[in-house]
């Protein structure tokens, strides 16, 4: 009986501690229970665990504590103001002096007219204006972030953090430093060594562009693929922002970056789809071979590409004049009539294809010469004169 | 009847050694909990937004009075070069990592003393010098320290520092979340001075939710997950990247509080004398029992020698 008491009282003790040491670790879980249903009431008031369509307090908008149809008390909300379609960067200003929070710091002038006249292909002025999009007013950044840091409601940015996102985060990339070495603003005091440059009335210079690109990619069936940038510009007339609407400034203005020398090969950095999105957004409907060749593609010829040579009067004519403004441009009938309504018999005026009729032939009915009206093919003298062929003796005069 | 009143004198005394143990571990969890305020700070670090220019670090200094070079220093990039940890001379630093989506736009991440809301410092410390607040921050007296370290090796994320330099007088330095300077100014001097608020300072409880809607509203640069908001039991300090955070040098680490089972047993343990009591309690016993043996052996001694006298009779 002793001897069991002795063995029971040392294992009672640790019995003990066991005991406690398992309540205490079921405390701390049940805390962290409570923490976690504290978080989830916060954020699930609209719908569970998405913030975005969580519901709004009825006095983010109203004032009055029990707002009627008839009197709904709302606060004055500065998105009433929101612009609709942005002036051209034209009038705009060419530069803004940011000055709001300069306690420490001179103000800061700002480039406007230079970064509205290349922000259609970065995006648009909505990439800098957000939310600035549906009245005829622009708003002041301060109109939305407060100025003060330490504040309420923190889920929208302070004024300082706004203007400094904006620049910094694009000019952070082509300095490759943090960004604080731009000169943008000094300190008070110390305002002769801001070295800054007038922008008043600046334009920025004109983009170099390439004549074409080749790539070596790795497609079985047609390893080159040749991009005429020209083409696609002056005589496709293709706009800029319609393949360059996304573009970050710091495609060009990579300080370190080399201009990229375009006779030479480019081989592929980017994603599929990145590379072909471009593309696709005209070229729908076309096979790979259209661009993947074996070789180098030749410049667009009309007379290769569709047997239609141009010659003369059309090799000056631009494209949409006959094929409509529209990409893709749509197919039309050979028949010069298609075109030249007033080309009818007995109306038409041959001198103007710079070639005057004889006064033998002139009354002459085009089909005679011009066999079925095809007037693309060479004229057949054959039909009357059995000595005579086209070109050695002609019906006329070269104008 | 003996035997009775020794079984029953025993059960009392292993009932309340039982009882003080429990008491004892639940005292203290309890207590922390009481601590935590429903609108205790939190701070985010958007990774994102965050450009490296340190100005946090000089601001840091300033308001610490350590020694600093001047501000247009810190704007030289060659420091990234090095994984650089806090130590005493510099209570946060900034690190540089690699992005892999795009390489012009590097990811910075702050390391300072996350501020944990179940903090194994305070927890490790014997002497009591480190205490965590009702608004969440946790602050060291050097009054009490006695300068055992004991708390840079409890702390999960390495962080407090020691003033080896110093021989006379030294400190243990962490970040105190600029704990005097926000009783005039409100915000501690990194927030204060971030050009990007890449710190975001605010409730806690609101600081998740907004963390949470900017992983949401830009899915594609930030992965789901707050870090801090539950590692080792959630931390003041939270973070957001989009880049894996262990890659980052935050340690992957457990949901639960990481005091939670060595402060319970010792709190257990140590708290109302538990140890000396059960100790004198365990001696006292034996020492008891012991005693009334030799007793008893006398006792049977005697009745044999009569015995034997008896029989000689």
């Amino acid at each position: 009986m002793k001897k069991t008491i002795l063995i029971i009282s040392p294992l009672l003790v640790i019995c003990a501690f066991a005991i406690s040491t398992l309540f205490s670790q079921n405390k701390h879980q049940g805390l962290n229970e409570t923490v976690d249903k504290l978080n989830r009431n916060v954020v699930v008031s609209g719908k569970k665990d998405d913030p975005l369509t969580e519901k709004i307090s009825c006095k983010t908008c109203h004032v009055t504590e029990y707002p009627t149809r008839k009197d709904p008390g709302l606060r004055s909300c500065p998105r009433d103001k929101m612009l609709s379609g942005f002036p051209s960067s034209k009038t705009g200003p060419d530069v803004v002096v940011i000055n709001e929070m300069s306690e420490n710091y001179s103000g800061v002038r700002f480039s406007h007219g230079l970064h509205s006249q290349m922000s259609e292909m970065s995006l648009g002025c909505v990439d800098c204006h957000h939310y600035n999009i549906s009245t005829e007013e622009i708003l002041k950044c301060s109109d939305c972030h407060n100025k003060n840091r330490s504040r309420e409601e923190v889920s929208v940015p302070d004024l300082k953090s706004a203007f400094h996102r904006q620049c910094m985060m694009c000019h952070k990339q082509w300095s490759h430093d943090n960004g604080c070495n731009s000169q943008c603003h000094v300190r008070k005091g110390q305002e002769n060594n801001l070295v800054q440059k007038d922008f008043t009335g600046k334009i920025h210079p004109k983009q170099k562009e390439p004549e074409k690109m080749i790539w070596e990619t790795n497609y079985e069936k047609g390893k080159i693929v040749t991009f005429f940038h020209d083409e696609h510009i002056q005589l496709f007339k293709i706009n800029c922002k319609s393949c360059h609407g996304n573009d970050k400034c710091v495609k060009c203005h990579d300080k370190p970056l080399q201009p990229t020398d375009y006779s030479k090969p480019i081989h592929r950095k980017k994603s599929f789809e990145e590379h072909h999105m471009p593309c696709l957004n005209c070229h729908k409907s076309e096979n790979c071979q259209k661009c993947h060749r074996d070789q180098e593609m030749t410049p667009f010829n009309h007379g290769k590409s569709t047997g239609w040579i141009l010659k003369s009067y059309h090799s000056q004519l631009a494209c949409e004049k006959c094929h409509g403004g529209q990409m893709p441009v749509k197919k039309i009938d050979r028949n010069c009539s298609s075109c030249h309504k007033n080309f009818l018999p007995g109306k038409f005026e041959h001198k103007k294809t710079g070639f005057v009729l004889s006064e033998t032939h002139k009354d002459m009915e085009c089909k005679s010469c011009h066999a079925n009206n095809d007037f693309a093919k060479n004229p057949d003298c054959k039909e009357c004169h059995d000595d005579k062929s086209f070109p050695s003796q002609l019906p006329g005069k070269r104008k | 009847m003996k035997n009775q009143n020794r079984r029953d004198f025993l059960k009392t005394a292993a009932g309340i050694g039982a009882s003080i143990g429990i008491a004892g571990s639940v005292k203290p969890a309890k207590a922390s909990e009481k601590t935590l305020s429903d609108d205790r700070f939190g701070i985010l670090v958007d990774t994102d937004v965050c450009v490296g220019c340190r100005h946090c670090e000089w601001a840091c200094r300033v308001a610490h009075n350590i020694p600093t070079p001047d501000l247009d220093t810190y704007s030289d990039n060659s420091v990234f070069k090095e994984y650089r940890r806090t130590d005493a001379s510099s209570l946060t630093v900034v690190n540089e990592f690699e992005n892999e989506k795009n390489s012009a736009m590097p990811v910075h991440v702050k390391t300072q003393c996350m501020h944990c809301e179940h903090p194994a410092c305070v927890s490790a410390c014997i002497v009591g010098a480190f205490s965590k607040l009702e608004d969440g921050s946790v602050v060291w007296d050097g009054d009490k320290c006695i300068g055992c370290r004991y708390c840079m090796v409890a702390c999960p994320f390495q962080i407090p520092t020691y003033d080896y330099d110093r021989s006379i007088d030294p400190q243990i330095r962490k970040c105190d979340l600029c704990f005097e300077k926000r009783k005039t100014e409100k915000l501690p001097a990194c927030v204060n001075i971030c050009p990007n608020e890449a710190l975001l300072f605010g409730k806690r409880d609101d600081i998740v939710r907004i963390a949470k809607s900017r992983i949401k509203r830009k899915y594609d640069v930030y992965i789901d997950h707050i870090y801090g908001e539950k590692e080792i039991g959630g931390t003041s300090w939270m973070y957001i990247a989009g880049k894996d955070f262990e890659k980052l040098k935050l340690p992957k680490l457990n949901y639960s509080p990481a005091p939670g089972i060595s402060e319970s047993i010792q709190h257990g343990i140590f708290a109302y004398f538990v140890p000396p009591v059960t100790l004198y309690a365990l001696l006292g016993t034996i020492m008891w029992i012991t005693r009334k043996k030799k007793g008893d052996d006398s006792e049977i001694k005697d009745e044999t020698n009569q015995d034997k006298k008896g029989g000689a009779l």
